[in-house]
């Protein structure tokens, strides 16, 4: 499952085993519910979920430090790096045309009667009664995989504003999913 | 650099801005517990990107850049 545990053979220096062997407590701690959490963010593509699941560990193995925080903040952490990680795959994999936009929350359609048709309506609704300002920097950055510059750009105003709205548009988010109780 | 948090925890920040943030989060528990809270919420805005259009259930999320 791991390449990256392909040789625990002794042929390595100690210094080796030790890290592979970190690695692997690693993968046995985090590597099930990490690929749990990223499959959907990979459209349910499991060779890149994977793929994705082992740079992250990867990564949490060379950042050691941070593995002496909290376990909610370590996996709060990991998340975020499996997030990147993907949205970076992403924006590498597609070179899209600048003139075509994503059709709004509004036009989306989708079926009755799944969990997921429900719980998209939900955070559309959340969405949606966001002020225009909160609604737009989320929609223009991570809806649309651009960063704070790019949006800022498209904009028209300073990405320190688009930042700081996405700050406050994101806190207003996650009030409005908790009073619609899909939020903790 | 507090308000770096929702920035960070989405993912759009650029390389050098993510990387200055991640230090600053090493310091400070305002933002280490704001990162907690909101470590989640990009997943609940996936569910807007995931949404199956009507025709075509399967595809990948790129599917709706077009
Ligand atoms: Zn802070």
């Amino acid at each position: 499952m791991c390449p990256v545990l392909g040789h625990l053979d002794g042929r390595f220096e100690s210094a080796d085993a030790e890290a592979e062997h970190r690695i692997a407590v690693l993968y046995q701690e985090f590597g099930g519910p990490l690929l749990r959490h990223v499959r959907k963010s990979t459209g349910n593509d499991l060779q890149w979920a994977e793929d994705v699941v082992q740079e992250t560990i990867v990564r949490a193995w060379r950042n050691s430090a941070r593995l002496q925080w909290e376990p909610s903040l370590i996996w709060a952490w990991l998340l975020t790096v499996a997030r990147r990680i993907v949205i970076d795959g992403r924006r590498r994999k597609s070179v899209r045309p600048q003139e075509v936009e994503p059709p709004e929350v509004d036009m989306m359609s989708v079926p009755d009667g799944s969990e997921r048709a429900l719980s998209a309506m939900v955070v559309a609704d959340a969405l949606r009664s966001l002020s225009q300002e909160h609604r737009e920097v989320i929609e223009q950055t991570y809806l649309r995989d651009r960063t704070i510059s790019e949006a800022a750009e498209i904009l028209g105003i300073p990405p320190g504003t688009v930042k700081s709205r996405l700050y406050y548009g994101i806190r207003a988010l996650r009030e409005q999913l908790r009073d619609k109780g899909v939020a903790g | 650099m507090h308000d770096g948090v929702a920035a960070y925890v989405l993912g759009v920040l650029d390389e050098e801005e993510h990387e200055a943030f991640e230090r600053h989060l090493d310091a400070c528990e305002r933002c280490q517990a704001e990162l907690i809270e909101l470590a989640e919420l990009p997943e609940q805005l996936d569910e807007l990107r995931n949404a199956p259009s009507s025709t075509s259930g399967d595809d990948p999320p790129m599917s709706m850049s077009r």
